[in-house]
């Protein structure tokens, strides 16, 4: 272990705090529209696949339905057509440090948890639950934004993390007219998750995410349909390059979104994006001065 | 013994797929109001009135639950107001088709209520349409199976008093 680990508050926290019980899954010969209403329902990135006996076979997230939709699939294909595989596990008593390293070498988002010795499925963990975890973590520590706030000690914000530090300084856009074939294309060689839309003044109008993509899919819209015509809200959720990082993820927390566009004044005027996945990357809550919560 | 027909109510509000889940809600209120007791589910059919799916106030609760309640939920100084709002706005773009139940378990006129029952708790539902080929004839649900078997249930114990 090294030094760093030793003195990290969270290394002692398991993959057990962090995930979640509730599995949703199906069998690998159920079409691919119910996995999207499920994934819609649930408010979920991926959903297990599992043979007749019962045992997961693969993983079936948003991109592998977005890549089906692009292929022009049918929607009552089976889910084994389309399934990533093998699904990838972990323990309930692992370290949330080695889960984020698996989820590093196998370029996963999410891990099954198993319980002990047996083989028994018992939860999921994935990225926004570290995140969860460790903004609650955050908030709980007397050095704290909210804390600070209270003892009206506002002084240290130079030390604290803002969304210009830490977010990603450029964006990618589409015009309103972009077919969704276009959008799926740039989503792939960029590898977002979403898509801002801009409007024929080039404005931010929108944006387009794969949750988006996956409605539209299945509700039959052609993939020569425009951006603009699946819209399925003309708002762009932003904050201020100067925002501290806390109070953005709680913004992402409350919109359920994974990401916020970032600007410098103008909301018209997009500097750069800021996800919940740059949020893990810096792997502190919030704040610079606090080592401790690095994982 | 008793089927489907004996127990199902034949008057019963449906919807199309495409209809925003807004609508839903507003019919499971008529259905309520006119039926005279509350109605948490509806059928859902397309143009030729076929059963292409059920939509229960159970569906529209999950897809209201906040997606990062586990994250805020222990956290209790902070603001959630708003919330509510903000996880309505979202789901008015919703449509019925996207959030229903397809694999609907449907019985016919003559299934026994006996069959009924047991399907009902096996599968962990609380309505199930009466089907006859193409053509929805009706609803049982759990309540007025509950009536009909508490009926007899009753009259057996009546009769045992008297002896």
């Amino acid at each position: 272990m090294s030094v760093t680990a030793k003195k990290s508050t969270l290394s002692g926290v398991s993959v057990r705090e962090a995930m979640r019980m509730e599995v949703i899954r199906l069998p690998a010969d159920a079409p691919i529209h119910k996995a999207i209403r499920l994934l819609i329902k649930y408010k979920i990135g991926a959903l297990l696949v599992t043979d007749e006996a019962d045992v997961p076979t693969g993983v079936v997230s948003k991109s592998e339905i977005v890549a089906a939709y692009y292929a022009s699939l049918p929607l009552d294909s089976p889910l084994e057509h389309i399934m990533a595989r093998p699904p990838i596990f972990c323990r309930a008593e692992d370290s949330l440090e080695s889960a984020l390293e698996t989820m590093r070498s196998t370029g996963v988002y999410r891990l099954f948890v198993c319980e002990g010795g047996r083989e028994e499925l018992t939860g999921v963990l994935a990225y926004p639950d570290i995140v969860g975890l460790l903004y609650g973590f955050c908030r709980n520590c007397e050095k704290s934004l909210v804390n600070r706030r209270k003892a009206q000690e506002l002084d240290e914000g130079t030390t604290r993390l803002r969304v210009r530090d830490v977010m990603t300084p450029s964006v990618v856009s589409v015009p309103e007219h972009a077919t969704l074939a276009e959008i799926m294309e740039a989503l792939s060689v960029y590898r977002f998750g979403a898509m801002l839309i801009l409007d024929a003044q080039a404005i931010p109008c929108g944006v387009v995410s794969k949750t988006d993509l996956i409605l539209a899919y299945g509700r039959g819209f052609p993939l020569e349909e425009t951006a603009g015509s699946i819209l399925m809200s003309r708002r762009v959720v932003s904050c201020h390059q100067d925002e501290f990082v806390e109070d953005t993820i709680r913004k992402m927390v409350f919109s359920e979104v994974r990401r916020v566009f970032v600007h410098d004044g103008d909301p018209g005027e997009v500097k750069g994006v800021f996800s919940l996945s740059d949020a893990v990357r810096v792997r502190s809550g919030s704040c610079r001065a606090c080592v401790a919560s690095r994982i | 013994m008793s089927t489907a027909r004996d127990v199902m109510a034949e008057r019963f509000p449906t919807i199309r797929p495409d209809a925003p889940i807004t609508e839903a809600i507003k019919l499971l209120e008529t259905a309520s109001e006119e039926e005279g007791r509350r109605v948490f589910g509806l059928m859902v059919t397309n143009d030729e009135g076929r059963l292409v799916g059920i939509i229960s106030m159970y569906d529209i609760l999950i897809l209201i639950r906040p997606k990062h309640a586990h994250i805020w939920g222990t956290i209790d100084d902070m603001d959630v107001s708003g919330l509510l709002e903000a996880a309505c706005e979202r789901a008015r773009s919703i449509r019925v088709s996207d959030i229903m139940t397809t694999d609907v378990i449907s019985v016919t006129p003559d299934t026994s209520i006996m069959v009924i029952l047991d399907l009902m708790i096996k599968k962990h539902v609380r309505r199930v349409p009466v089907v006859e080929g193409d053509n929805i004839r009706g609803i049982v649900y759990l309540s007025d199976l509950f009536r009909h078997i508490s009926g007899e249930l009753t009259r057996e114990c009546a009769a045992l008093r008297q002896e």
